[in-house]
């Protein structure tokens, strides 16, 4: 189920009930934790964004995400452009296909004064168009981009992690620096946190609302099909593969604090962290069922999130 | 023959889904993602019964339509706190949640293989045997249905479902409880479901958790939205649309596998379509505004 936690890579001791294979284990579990956690955390940035923007749930990010990954495979296998230039052409086409949804859909139901709930039944019924559309363009089997085996990757401080995953949590750190930094300290970033907090306003002194969310979707689409592609280049590829990272996105993005940036970022780590330590004493079947227990007793008992303000205030 | 029947049957059984889940969505105006759940537990209590304690048709549907009743007060609860987006997203954890019970719970559930060699239903000594004995059961548990949710439409009760839906804080200055009435719209949905659930189990003999998916709950939200949201007639004629459109696609001769994707990709096409152009469907009253 879980693409990046797989099974445990080489040996973990002789026993479970040996202390130092136990501490090994447990060690492993909170890498793969946080690997997770930064996917997780990269999908869910880009969904908080829009939230905070343009106030409604983009459930269709998450095919911005395996759009990401079949188009690295389209390019390098059907095309066979060489993997780095996939990797290139995808994160350009991937974004465009999230600001085609946008440009289309949600900018004219905005004219038109819809609800976030009309958005959010529209972003549900492009996530099912698109991921058959997927399904039957290039099949329902599962595709590989990697040439040859699995690898183990290399060992960092006793945990096994791959180059891919690794460019993944370094991603996320600094996408989560970046975009608090931008939203700061540029004119971009003053304008989103503008729109965001009152649109009405914003409008009234000359700032074009639609452009603005565009740009939040740009940005959302960038870093969402970018944890696809380090997926897709670690693992197989599906065209329900975007599901999962969309769900644990949108867990991440609400109990970290949806306008809070850094919020979602740690909500990411520790949600990755409880999803894969849930293995150690519970079966891994039931890290969904424990990965929603937490979003629902945070909706319940914080439904801001840990770090976020106002929850219809969208504060960044 | 049977094939028409059989389309027949899975008409009424979907009514029975959209109906209900119009009362809680299209009258109260809470989006759920968790019908398929509802839908998913009466099927798997039916069977479970019918398998481990061989009880008759009757007591299980009973029971299914307790249990689900039970479980659709949880699923409402987060409703009073939370409401909008959010709501959504609390209904979808419950779907997934429950799913995963299904999926994982082996000793009870079969987990991923499902159920399998769910007897024949006996009622008053009658055995359900054939297609056409079950359209007949199925057609007057669907009738029962439509005509329970048009009572309760057209009540009393249903007016301070659709002031709700309108404006809730002003539900609440009426003096009407608003908690209790969305929590009883959720139980009575619920309940509803869990007897499609019940009917399709012994229909067709043989129950998996792919059935009861998130992508079989947004199924049911097309119905409801593309019928009309408030409309109880819509939901009927939405249901009776949607399962024949995509049984014409066989007859163009498309592989089996590409049409279980086109005919998603339909709904889901509709589903956009109807919120930029009508977002209040064929016959509801209600687009979703506030």
């Amino acid at each position: 189920m879980d693409i990046l936690s797989g099974p445990l890579h080489g040996p973990i001791g002789p026993g479970r009930n040996d202390r130092v294979g136990r501490v090994r284990l447990v060690w492993q579990l909170v890498v793969n934790g946080i690997i997770t956690g930064s996917m997780c955390a990269l999908v869910g940035i880009g969904f908080g964004l829009i939230y905070s923007v343009g106030r409604f749930f983009h459930f269709a990010h998450g095919m911005v995400f395996t759009l990401g990954a079949y188009f690295v495979y389209l390019f390098s296998s059907l095309f066979s452009l060489s993997i780095q230039f996939s990797i290139i052409l995808a994160i350009i086409f991937a974004p465009f296909v999230g600001c085609l949804i946008e440009i289309v859909v949600y900018r004219p139901l905005r004219g038109k004064g819809a609800g976030s709930l009309v958005i959010l039944i529209a972003s549900l019924g492009i996530y099912v168009v698109l991921q058959n559309t997927i399904s039957i363009v290039f099949g329902d089997s599962t595709k590989s981009i990697r040439a040859g085996a699995v690898h183990e990757g290399i060992v960092f401080c006793g945990a096994h992690i791959t180059t891919p995953q690794m460019a993944m949590v370094l991603i996320c750190v600094l996408s989560v620096a970046m975009l608090t930094g931008i939203l700061h300290k540029t004119r971009i970033g003053h304008l989103m946190r503008a729109a965001g907090s009152d649109p009405g306003l914003a409008a009234a002194l000359g700032i074009d609302i639609n452009r603005v969310i565009l740009y939040a979707i740009v940005i959302a689409s960038l870093l969402g099909s970018a944890a696809g592609i380090l997926t897709a280049v670690d693992v197989d590829i599906t065209p329900s593969m975007g599901l999962q990272p969309l769900m644990l996105g949108v867990i991440a993005a609400i109990v970290g604090g949806i306008g809070s940036i850094p919020g979602i970022g740690l909500g990411g780590m520790l949600l990755g962290i409880a999803y894969h330590l849930g293995v150690w004493k519970i079966s891994s079947q039931w890290q969904d069922a424990i990965a929603f227990t937490i979003l629902l007793v945070f909706l319940l008992i914080r439904p801001r999130g840990f770090l976020g303000r106002r929850i219809n205030g969208a504060i960044l | 023959m049977e094939y028409l029947i059989h389309i027949c049957v899975l008409i009424c059984i979907y009514v029975i889904l959209a109906i209900s889940l119009d009362l809680i969505t299209g009258y109260t105006g809470m989006l759920s993602i968790a019908h398929a759940a509802f839908y998913g537990v009466g099927a798997y209590i039916a069977a479970i019964m019918s398998l481990n304690l061989h009880s008759p048709f009757i007591v299980n549907i009973g029971c299914a339509a307790t249990l689900s009743g039970l479980l659709g007060l949880l699923v409402g609860i987060p409703s009073l706190r939370i409401r909008d987006d959010y709501f959504v997203v609390a209904t979808f954890a419950f779907q997934v949640i429950i799913l995963s019970i299904l999926n994982n719970w082996m000793s009870l559930t079969g987990g991923s293989m499902g159920l399998s060699g769910i007897p024949q239903p006996q009622i008053l000594g009658f055995r359900i045997s054939s297609h056409l004995h079950f359209l007949v059961l199925a057609c007057l548990f669907c009738i029962l249905i439509l005509w329970i949710s048009l009572r309760i439409a057209h009540s009393p009760f249903g007016r301070v479902l659709k002031a709700i839906r309108e404006d809730e804080i002003f539900a609440q200055a009426a003096g009407k409880n608003v908690a209790a009435f969305k929590i009883l719209v959720f139980v009575i949905g619920a309940g509803m479901a869990s007897i499609a659930g019940v009917i399709y189990a012994y229909y067709i003999g043989f129950i998996d958790p792919t059935s009861f998916s998130v992508m079989e709950s947004i199924f049911i939200i097309s119905i409801v939205i593309i019928g009309g949201a408030g409309s109880l007639w819509g939901s009927v004629v939405a249901a009776t649309v949607l399962v024949v459109l995509p049984e014409l696609l066989r007859f163009i001769g498309l592989p089996g596998a590409m049409a279980a994707n086109i005919r998603q990709i339909i709904y889901g096409s509709l589903l956009v379509a109807f919120m930029l152009w009508r977002p209040r469907g064929f016959l509801g009253n209600y687009g979703f505004h506030r």
